[in-house]
């Protein structure tokens, strides 16, 4: 079970570090927004999953541990509802004020 | 190097502190002011925190066993596994009191906009002399 | 208490520090204002200080953004005068760095980091940690020395959050103006997945809210952490719908009668223990009154009464903080 929970919580920082490397290097706003807030969702869950079963290992599974396991999944919840809904309106926000779309360029070869 | 473990946190504060107090004094923006003013509090605030921690300690929640009658079983509290109190309580009052405070400098710098239109301390101070 | 984690966060809050200050955007600085205050937050934690970070968390990360951005919202967000002002900030720098040393040279004499025997951690404090539960029965002693052994403190904290929301109403609320003076000019982005995710966050957040509150005897949290989180939920509403629809929850009238009822909450409570016969804020006379319950557990169910109010006075001052601060008192629309 610990080598579960360590799984999760390094797919999860590898996750991260692909969200910053995509917002250094990619090259439009709307696409380091995706980077930023796809991944950056997903990445925050998988670790936070990774917590609650340590915590489950830690704790030898008796039942304040699964209460505290109860209490991480609601955060999950709330942040997979609110960390791509935050992500919209910045590009929505984006979108209406005029920020332009990145076009590839002709002559790059 | 001990010096360095023993002594970082109060190195940062100062250093935090200086950054604040340069803020407040040298830049001509006056949301920047602010902005440095609240990084001078929360500078004020590790301080405190700083001096409050313990060694392997823990918050400062007290681990209570309760009896069959719900009422808690006396016990030894050894000081050193719990983290200072009394700072902690300090600052949370600092914190809020802190909000209030930007947010009346935000109030004020509103105003001082809607009069003189324009944010920046030189501008104003000659468009007043 | 991991020193390499505090140390980690530590030097990442001196970059950005620096960087909130040298960004010409208004709107950059305020960001990075942000994540220099979560990662305190996550510094506090680390020296086992978890009131303290949730509070910071809420306030400063949360509701202080919130406020820079309304301000730079109805004011301006770049600045176009320049003028030269190197040599004065050298000056300042100079200044600065003498200021500094003379505190670095103070260091030394500081306890260790972590020191179990410093000053600071003996004498009252100790107090604190024996007694806690013994005179209160509550297991959270910043709670407990909170509302009942500094009483008077928050008591004050509450006065002073209230004074603030008061003037902050006196000096910015005026008539609407007619729209077409209103500058920037306004237009309301109507988002249904916005509306949606905070239908659904905003009761869960008020629920969330009022646990804390009432659990903050026995795990982090309290009077203040609740109410701002409460606050945090309606400016939410504020947001996401339109400013007009939370208006409407919440009138300005309903506004300066809760706040003043926060502060009388407190304050009643002390005064009743007066009628019974013990001193101001002291609340084992309570049990007098209180059916069934001994002078302890009445000092336990008082502090719950006055975090109570302390609750909506946070609440109601940053809802109507916010009001006026984005729309600069019109109360006609917001961010």
């Amino acid at each position: 079970m610990i080598i579960l929970a360590i799984a999760l919580i390094v797919l999860g920082l590898f996750f991260f570090f692909g969200t910053s490397i995509g917002i250094l290097r990619l090259p439009d706003f709307y696409s380091r927004a995706h980077a930023a807030g796809k991944a950056d969702t997903l990445s925050t869950i998988l670790i936070i999953l990774g917590c609650a079963l340590f915590h489950l290992h830690q704790a030898h599974y008796d039942l304040a541990s699964f209460h505290v396991m109860a209490k991480l999944f609601v955060i999950i919840g709330f942040v997979f509802i609110g960390s791509p809904t935050a992500t919209h309106a910045i590009m929505d926000a984006a979108s209406a004020a005029g920020v332009e779309h990145w076009q590839k360029k002709k002559d790059k070869k | 190097m001990e010096f360095i473990i023993n002594y970082f946190n109060y190195i940062i504060v100062v250093i935090i502190m200086m950054i604040g107090l340069w803020g407040m004094l040298a830049l001509s923006n006056l949301v920047k002011k602010l902005i440095s003013m609240a990084i001078f509090q929360t500078g004020i605030i590790l301080f405190y925190i700083s001096m409050g921690a313990k060694i392997d300690s823990s918050i400062p929640i007290i681990k209570q066993a309760y009896d069959e009658h719900h009422h808690p079983i006396h016990q030894v509290i050894n000081n050193a596994d719990y983290a200072n109190p009394l700072t902690q309580i300090l600052m949370l009052t600092a914190i809020v009191v802190g909000v209030a405070t930007l947010g009346l400098g935000l109030a004020l710098t509103q105003k001082v906009y809607s009069e003189h239109k324009s944010l920046n301390e030189d501008e104003i101070l000659e468009s007043l002399s | 208490m991991i020193f390499g984690l505090d140390a980690l966060s530590l030097v990442l809050i001196l970059i950005c520090a620096i960087l909130a200050l040298y960004i010409k955007d208004l709107m950059g600085s305020v960001i990075v204002f942000g994540a220099y205050s979560f990662l305190m937050c996550v510094v506090w934690t680390c020296n086992a200080a978890v009131d303290v970070a949730f509070t910071e968390a809420a306030v400063g990360a949360g509701v202080g953004t919130v406020f820079l951005v309304s301000t730079i919202y109805n004011t301006r967000r770049v600045d176009t005068y320049r003028k030269n002002r190197v040599l004065k900030q050298l000056f300042m720098f100079l200044v600065v760095c003498v200021v500094g040393s003379i505190l670095l040279k103070t260091i030394t004499d500081l306890p260790h980091w972590g020191d179990a025997q410093a000053p600071a951690n003996t004498h009252v404090s100790a107090y604190f940690l024996e007694n806690s539960i013994a005179d209160t029965h509550v297991p959270n002693v910043v709670t407990s020395v909170l509302a009942d052994y500094r009483g008077f403190d928050t008591m004050f904290e509450t006065c002073v959050v209230f004074v603030a929301f008061i003037a902050i109403f006196a000096l910015l609320r005026t008539r609407k103006i007619p729209a077409k003076d209103l500058t920037p000019p306004h237009t309301p982005v109507d988002s249904l997945i916005i509306k949606v995710a905070s239908h659904l966050m905003i009761p869960f957040m008020q629920l969330f809210a009022l646990y804390v509150v009432a659990h903050g005897h026995y795990s982090p949290g309290g009077g203040f952490q609740g109410g701002v989180i409460l606050g945090a939920s309606l400016i939410l509403l504020a947001i996401s719908y339109d400013f007009e629809r939370a208006l409407e929850y919440l009138n300005e009238k309903k506004i300066i009668l809760f706040v003043a009822l926060g502060v009388l909450i407190y304050a009643g409570i002390g005064v009743i223990c007066f009628f019974l016969g013990g001193n101001f804020l002291d609340y084992s006379v309570l049990s007098k009154i209180l059916p069934a319950t001994d002078t302890i557990m009445a000092r336990s169910h008082a502090m719950l009464g006055v975090e109570v109010g302390v609750a909506l006075t946070v609440m109601v001052s940053m809802y109507g903080i916010y009001l006026c601060l984005s729309s600069n008192g019109r109360m006609d629309k917001g961010i």
